[in-house]
């Protein structure tokens, strides 16, 4: 039996609905199957016991077990550092984050508000959010870059806009049944099963890109969306692909270009105008290459593949 | 003397922050009730100077349960302020979006905030209640469990047009960036069949969608009720006889003044987009109904004011959100003789506050004002006839009911869909002012932008949680909750559940820090959470 408490900072829940979405294990199955204790979740509709403060204090002194601390949304400190402007349980949401943290045998954090400030944290930043070890790709955060919980691991963050339900579920189920000490993660603290590989990994438009066959416009049938409308599926790290969302799909698949969401600086360029679902390129070629490739590889390689592209990806593909 | 005692009531759901609400209790009802917005994120002020398009990016993300409503309206706002062309496909593929987050959030809303409330203690004594609790107990109950499990079904559709459910941006100026293939229709008809086979039918119903479009009237209702025990022991029959057992139709009642912007434009009606022909063109009518005069009228979008007098901003008068610029104050301590919320008190310029949500639309679908093509349902302007106004029961009631036309709306984007013709047309991006509305299942929400040199230079968004949880005006008209709590009974002071079902009939989704005061003396007698 594993204790969990779930607060929501400079939140919209995102996270939350996404985690709703999840079968095997679903929520309920997390519960009923895994021994999930929890013991307070903004949505989930636990009774409360007497009362949530004196729960949340009894966590803080010890006489109740938190296991697990999971965060969304973003430690708000404005204004002028006082965290005034999100209250919670009378106080400072992020004085409570402070002391749940400490005694927090794992502390996870869900999204990109939580782990690196996501689109609050934007410029101008109103509400002074941070992420709990992170702000974009700055370490330190709400929590400062030494933080370690009590089982010794730092804060583990599973970013994305929202975090896919299966990210968060198989690291909530490994914890449970005692595997925290397998967690491999990376320098931004992901947990590496999910986050070595690329969003273009298992993409279905990676022959497009091979061959460098743009889709020039949206609701097109064919084509990589890197070259023209902005896609980050190459230079992201994220299981998009392999993972499919909803069980059905991915944003590349369905056409939407990647916006590089796991990454600490989503939502890139801070939306400077000119700036969304535009490749950035100088003199033709994109400003960010696909990760590891400089820019005389890439020319080379797009001349290339350019020659060597067959009549039929220029063709429709994804047809009726 | 007033009696301390904590009080305390389980806490559910949230969305856009945290909800504070302070009710004064004065024998066993509520006299007067103040709700308090407690998180500011400042969207608006992020989006200043962005890129045009930053909208569709940024403001699904305002609200992980509306993300496909608020990517709706921040595409058809920039539609309009581009002057874009969009194809019929296009607006089918943004209709069954919006279809497909509205239709999730009736089992998720359902089991997962509404009815975990039916098995409070305080109920014990109801002869519902040992059902109640088999059925809907949090994570426990049989029917608990399924529904919020398979709320997660409908969105799958939303997968194949978007990517993703939550946060995808695949509505864009000139259409969507999608372009579905034939199997991409067939899967989700057989999502929308599962769907409908697995909850609608066997668990909410106990009957066929198609009897139950029969029902056109308080009476057939009723008799639809007593008609089979399948009809009376489904979840619906089983909630309507339990909410009316502990008597959540007899209170709740609010300002009897109600919103729609009306949504789902019609695909060959609207393809030439503006501000101004967008009552003509939705599928379901906008409208605002009285229920003093039992009268309706269409809504327009210019006579939207947002009154600061009670809200932490720094602003004047009771500007159009075009002329707003969002000045947040930094010392945000609740004051209620002064200011005491994020959220403005939204206003209908000579109306005043207006409530929003399913029950407003479906008492609009009820009027005559609509043209002959768009959508009627007299069914829940009869029941608010019959049973003396609006309730908590019937507030819900109506939520749930908008299962019919949604389910019915999303068969038809899959039949309309004309899969080789175009998806998007490419806009020329110029600057300008535009405004996108639509209803999100909460209720009417909608986007103003402006556009000028490339870059946005305002962009304001009125959400139905804005329209009902906004403070008093500067003419102190309570807003829509503040109101409706008033009158409400509490039957134990410990466990004022009662509180909880208004603010969940709302469907506010926000954790809400309930201050219960003695009206006589002003001393607090507890806190407790609920949404």
């Amino acid at each position: 039996m594993a204790n969990l408490l779930w607060l929501q900072g400079g939140a919209c829940s995102g996270n939350t609905m996404s985690f709703l979405n999840a079968e095997e294990p679903s929520a309920c199955d997390l519960v009923t199957d895994f021994g999930i204790n929890v013991l307070w979740h903004p949505s989930l509709g636990m009774e409360l016991g007497d009362n949530l403060q004196q729960m949340l204090k009894d966590c803080i002194s010890g006489s109740i077990k938190l296991d697990i601390f999971v965060f969304e949304g973003t430690v708000v400190n404005a204004p002028n550092g006082t965290g005034e402007w999100n209250r919670f349980a009378g106080r400072p949401m992020k004085e409570w984050v402070r002391e749940l943290s400490n005694v927090a045998d794992i502390v996870v954090a869900i999204g990109d508000c939580a782990t690196w400030g996501g689109i609050p944290a934007t410029a101008p930043n109103p509400s002074d959010s941070e992420g709990l070890q992170f702000l974009k790709r700055d370490h330190g955060g709400f929590l400062g870059k030494d933080f370690k919980a009590k089982i010794g691991l730092p804060v583990i963050n599973i970013p994305g806009c929202p975090a896919h339900p299966d990210w968060v579920t198989q690291i909530l189920v490994a914890v449970a049944t005692g595997h925290a000490g397998d967690l491999a993660i990376d320098e931004f603290q992901r947990p590496k099963t999910f986050f070595q590989s690329f969003t273009q990994t298992g993409c279905t438009r990676n022959m497009h890109f091979a061959y460098k066959v743009s889709a020039t416009e949206f609701g097109q049938r064919r084509g990589c969306l890197f070259y023209d409308l902005g896609c980050r599926g190459p230079m992201t790290h994220s299981p998009c692909n392999r993972i499919l969302w909803n069980r059905q799909s991915s944003k590349t698949r369905a056409g939407m270009p990647c916006l590089g969401c796991t990454e600490p600086e989503f939502p890139f360029f801070d939306l400077a105008p000119g700036t969304v679902f535009k490749t950035q390129t100088v003199m033709g070629v994109p400003k960010d290459l696909p990760a590891g490739v400089d820019k005389k590889g890439y020319i080379k390689l797009t001349a290339a593949a350019k020659t060597a592209a067959p009549a039929w990806a220029e063709e429709d593909i994804f047809t009726v | 003397m007033a009696q301390v005692q904590t009080l305390d009531i389980s806490p559910v759901g949230r969305v856009e922050g945290d909800l504070d609400v302070r009710v004064d209790i004065e024998d066993g009802v509520v006299v007067n009730a103040w709700t308090s917005a407690e998180l500011f994120r400042g969207f608006e002020i992020i989006l200043r100077d962005k890129d045009p398009q930053a909208g569709l990016v940024v403001t699904p993300r305002a609200c992980g349960i509306c993300g496909a409503s608020h990517l709706t309206c921040a595409a058809w706002a920039l539609d309009t302020a581009w002057q874009a062309e969009v194809p019929r496909n296009a607006i089918i593929a943004r209709n069954l979006g919006q279809l497909a987050e509205s239709l999730q959030s009736l089992p998720r809303h359902h089991y997962g905030l509404f009815m975990i409330d039916m098995v409070n203690k305080n109920y014990k004594n109801s002869p519902y209640y040992e059902e109640a609790v088999k059925r809907w107990a949090p994570f426990t109950g049989t029917n608990y469990e399924l529904g919020v499990t398979i709320s997660g079904r409908p969105v799958e559709i939303y997968a194949m047009l978007g990517g993703q459910w939550p946060h995808s941006s695949y509505m864009v100026p000139g259409g969507v960036m999608c372009s579905p293939t034939l199997t991409d229709v067939t899967r989700s008809w057989s999502i929308l069949e599962h769907f409908r086979s697995n909850w609608i039918e066997p668990m909410w119903l106990g009957c066929s969608l198609e009897r139950y479009e029969e029902i056109q009237t308080y009476a057939d209702f009723m008799a639809w009720l007593d008609e089979k025990p399948e009809h009376a022991n489904s979840d619906l029959g089983m909630m309507w006889r339990m909410a009316c057992d502990v008597g959540l139709d007899k209170y709740g009642k609010g300002l009897d003044k109600f919103i729609s912007w009306g949504y789902l434009p019609h695909e060959d009606k609207y393809n030439k987009p503006t501000i101004e022909g967008r009552n003509a063109a939705v599928q379901m009518p906008s409208g605002v109904f009285d229920g003093a005069t039992c009268s309706h009228q269409v809504m327009d979008q210019a006579v939207v004011r947002e009154d600061t007098t009670h809200a932490w901003y720094e602003e004047s008068g009771a500007p159009h959100p075009f002329d707003r610029t969002t000045n947040p104050i930094s010392n945000n301590a609740q004051d209620f003789a002064g200011k005491y919320s994020w959220a403005t008190a939204v206003m209908h310029a000579e109306r005043g506050h207006l409530e929003a949500g399913p029950l407003a639309r479906e008492l609009v679908y009820g009027g005559n004002h609509m043209e002959d093509w768009q959508h009627r349902d007299g069914l829940v302007l009869d029941m608010y006839k019959n049973m003396g106004g609006a309730s908590v029961l019937l507030r819900h009631f109506a939520r749930m009911h908008e299962v019919k036309y949604i389910y019915r709306m999303m068969e038809r984007c899959l039949r309309e869909f004309k899969l080789s013709e175009p998806f998007y047309v490419k806009p020329k991006e110029q600057d300008g002012q535009g405004w996108g509305a639509t209803e999100a299942i909460r209720g009417a929400l909608c986007h103003w932008i402006d556009v000028k040199d490339g870059k946005i230079k305002n962009y304001q968004i009125i959400a139905p949680t804005t329209w009902n949880v906004g403070p008093r005006t500067g003419e102190e008209e309570r807003g829509p909750i503040e109101e409706a709590l008033i009158g409400t009974p509490i039957a134990d002071a410990g466990d004022p559940v009662e509180v909880g079902h208004v603010a969940r009939s709302y469907d506010s989704c926000l954790v809400c820090t309930v201050h219960a005061h003695d009206a006589k003396t002003g001393e607090e007698l507890a806190r407790f959470k609920t949404a």
